[in-house]
């Protein structure tokens, strides 16, 4: 009996405790790819973090120096290849910036079109994958289900499935076919009816909304000191979206389209269900993009006749510098380019979103239980490859 | 004992015993879940609605590697990360089989010349059983990928995994781990 | 505001060390030394017109004549934003591996703590007083600062094999261990195409094909 009473829960200061190191990564399910967590723990509370990073570093930005241009437009694709479409979308504008060009208007709404797909395409990945973090599967296999229609509108013009390759600096590598954009539509029509699936899968599920609301708040004055962007950013009720407020692309100043904020609907504001909320509801902003964009498709070329022509030899920019930032599904992609007159730049820097979002992670866990880890790591939703480039 | 050496004569029970035992591995191959780079989105692809491995038997992803025989490698090995995979495969339990996916596992892929860290091609580090290549292979590929392994499987004896040869060199490979 | 205010603003501050607004760049900069960076940073952070909330991006660039480091510091309450540059000139008689220095901006921005470690990583810029200086992307064993324009490629790393034409490790013999390779001239690619891939195969470049066995 004397044993049993020395284990009280109100004296814990003569229980023996030890501090745990457990290792999360770079081979775990739950990491999103090769992330390295060291954790040490207490007991079930952790107590500080440190990420590793850099196990898919693939050396994109010494690529970049030594190829040309527009060979490196397939590079970009394989940066942050969640969402190849936004890449070479960044890039390509961040190249027309040093040249000087624009890409006629045709080229400028399908751009747009297919760079909100690709969104949608990326937030259902995030969606799916979030689901078997939390330790639901089903939904996985539903938002993948509506990713290979994506897949498939995507493949039709560029033909690859996954790294498009497809917007190229000085408009699009080629036009759409003529059907494109009535399965576009029917796909919009379609996609509605699954996403209010999806919220009685999922949004609203008692045992979802119980693992994620309260747990990872991240408030403001954090979100800016370590540069999160995105639907970070705007889970924590940040308004900002680069698309409204320094619109990239001429037709995101034409459309209109809501830039939709976390509320704090479940617990406090900033919390993971706020920003698994916030992605749910930019897929359905895109749909409404999408189909602006559609009904007001204009006529004529995908490539301006000058870049035609230059694309004879390859392309060499006047000494100077340009950094350009694109709103991606992850935050800002940022491309900052030094040319000094050759054929490749002689710096080629990538401000990857995912990298900047990854970096609150080591301030938000200590604190936090083992099992909630997993919920924010998913709900940073970072991509490896972008973050180690 | 003869029949752990391999020793034996090839004669109707041993091949029954073959078939019959190549049959069940072949059929409830168990891949770990491991994603690397790009080329693991489209495995998770492979693994979901559309394209269903599980017609195949290989559809429950095993999150560790002791509990599975098929390591996927999809997408780019770098010189950090090839000692973790090292170590997954040496955490295997035979028989192990090794899929390669992807150009940059095959042989180095877009990386291959100017990637100052990166392992050109995953057989430099493990021994591979299939090559997949693509930059990704579209999730058809993969799948004649691992039909391949399941021919490879289903030939093999049941206690000598691996020929001669491959014996040889995976006692070498053993000595270097 | 637009880059004239903001740089007229930084000049009203009186600190010394902050050069012309470059205004013909696509996106104009200013350059400031870099004594006076930190004081610069916080000005541009804690005035309520300039409000630069966010540091967005910390850049190192390599020329012949030194080192730039670039930071693009963004506004969101007044949708602005401002590159600041500081130029580390080369000192006379430096050798390649030289390492220049700049003040670490992390305690104003805690964003600057991972993009200077990168910096730090790729391309070898000391970032002095900072909270965790070490590798963040490469191995802490790696040699050399890969986006130098001299940088030597390695042939392996440990015991991992980095070229094409390398043995596997399985493969290896003991009693015969692979040479070394010939050391590189700085700059040259791991992998250079087989002169054979070179030429068009109707041009005469293919190997001939071989010939078939067992035939009669
Ligand atoms: S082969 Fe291509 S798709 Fe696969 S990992 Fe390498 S770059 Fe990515």
């Amino acid at each position: 009996m004397e044993a049993l009473e020395m284990y009280t829960v109100d004296d814990r200061s003569d229980v023996y405790t030890e501090e745990l190191k457990l290792n999360l990564g770079p081979q775990h399910p739950s990491t999103h790819g090769v992330l390295r967590v060291e954790l040490s723990m207490d007991g079930e509370i952790i107590t500080a973090s440190r990420c590793d990073i850099g196990y898919l570093h693939r050396c994109a930005e010494k690529i970049g120096e030594n190829v040309t241009y527009l060979q490196y437009t397939p590079y970009t694709d394989r940066m942050d290849y969640l969402a190849s479409m936004n890449n070479n979308l960044a890039w390509s504008l961040t190249v027309e910036k040093l040249l000087g060009v624009e890409a006629p208007e045709r080229a400028q709404w399908l751009r747009m079109i297919c760079a909100e797909l690709n969104r949608i395409a990326s937030h259902l990945i995030a969606f799916g994958t979030y689901g078997i973090d939390i330790g639901a599967n089903t939904p996985f296999f539903y938002a993948f289900r509506e990713r290979e229609s994506i897949m498939a509108l995507l493949e039709r013009p560029s033909g690859a499935r996954m790294l498009y390759n497809y917007i190229q600096p000085g408009g699009l590598r080629r036009d759409v076919d003529e059907n494109w954009v009535t399965d576009v539509l029917a796909f919009c029509d379609d996609f509605e009816k699954r996403w209010a699936e999806y919220n009685t899968l999922l949004s609203n599920n008692r045992i979802f909304i119980g693992r994620t609301a309260n747990i990872g708040v991240i408030p403001q004055d954090v979100v800016y000191a370590c540069g999160a962007t995105g639907p970070v950013m705007r889970g924590s009720g940040i308004k900002w979206d680069l698309r409204r407020d320094v619109p990239y692309l001429k037709p995101y100043e034409e459309v209109d389209f809501d830039v939709p904020v976390g509320e704090g609907t479940h617990g406090t504001l900033g919390d993971c269900w706020d920003r698994y909320w916030v992605r749910m509801r930019e897929m359905m902003e895109s749909i409404r993009i999408i189909r602006q964009g559609c009904a007001a498709l204009p006529g004529g070329e995908v490539m301006e006749k000058v870049m035609k022509k230059m694309y004879k030899t390859p392309l060499t920019p006047e000494a100077g510098e340009a950094y350009m930032r694109c709103e991606n599904p992850r935050g800002e992609l940022g491309f900052y380019v030094v040319a000094e007159g050759g054929t490749s730049p002689i710096r080629c820097r990538a401000r990857a979103p995912s990298f900047c979002n990854l970096s609150l992670l080591d301030s938000l866990l200590p604190g936090t239980m083992i099992a909630d880890a997993v919920a924010i790591i998913g709900s940073l939703d970072i991509v490896l490859g972008e973050v180690d480039r | 004992m003869g029949l752990l050496n391999n020793t034996l004569p090839d004669n109707k029970l041993v091949g029954a015993v073959d078939t019959a035992v190549g049959w069940g591995r072949k059929s409830s191959v168990w891949p770990m879940t491991f994603g690397i780079a790009c080329c693991a989105i489209e495995m998770m692809a492979v693994f979901a609605a559309t394209f269903d491995l599980d017609r195949f038997g290989a559809g429950i992803p095993r999150a560790t590697p002791r509990q599975s025989d098929l390591i996927i490698v999809p997408g780019t090995v770098n010189a950090k990360m090839a000692v973790r995979v090292r170590r997954l495969y040496d955490q295997m339990a035979e028989p192990r089989y090794v899929i390669a996916m992807g150009a940059c596992v095959c042989g180095g892929g877009p990386y291959v010349k100017w990637g100052y860290n990166t392992v050109k091609g995953v057989h430099k580090i493990i021994p591979v059983d299939i090559f997949v290549p693509g930059c990704p292979p579209r999730p058809e590929a993969l799948m004649d990928g691992i039909l391949k392994l399941r021919e490879k499987i289903g030939r093999e004896a049941v206690f000598a995994r691996r020929n001669e040869a491959n014996t040889q060199m995976n006692a070498k490979y053993d000595a270097v781990s | 505001m637009n880059e004239q205010q903001l740089h007229d603003k930084l000049r009203a501050t009186g600190l010394g060390g902050i050069g012309e607004l470059e205004s013909s760049a696509r996106d104009p900069f200013v350059v400031v030394e870099a004594s006076v960076l930190l004081e610069v940073m916080a000005f541009l952070r804690d005035d309520s017109e300039t409000a630069m909330e966010m540091l967005h991006n910390v850049t190192a660039v390599q020329r012949e004549t030194g080192f730039d480091v670039v930071y693009h510091l963004c506004s969101y309450s007044r949708h602005h934003s401002l590159t600041l540059k500081v130029i580390v000139a080369q000192p006379e008689g430096e050798a390649g591996d030289w390492e220049p220095a700049v003040p670490s901006v992390a305690s104003v921005y805690p964003s600057a703590n991972w993009h200077e470690r990168e910096q730090w990583d790729l391309l070898g810029v000391r970032f002095n007083d900072h909270p965790d200086f070490r590798r963040i992307i490469l191995p802490e064993e790696w040699i050399g600062h890969p986006l130098r324009k001299d940088y030597v490629y390695p042939s392996t790393f440990g015991e991992i094999p980095l070229e094409l034409d390398a043995i596997p490790l399985y493969e290896r013999d003991e009693n015969d261990p692979p040479k070394p390779s010939e050391p590189r001239p700085a700059g040259t690619p791991l992998t250079q195409p087989p002169s054979e891939y070179s030429t068009r195969p109707d041009a005469g470049g293919r190997a001939p094909a071989p010939e078939k066995k067992g035939e009669s």
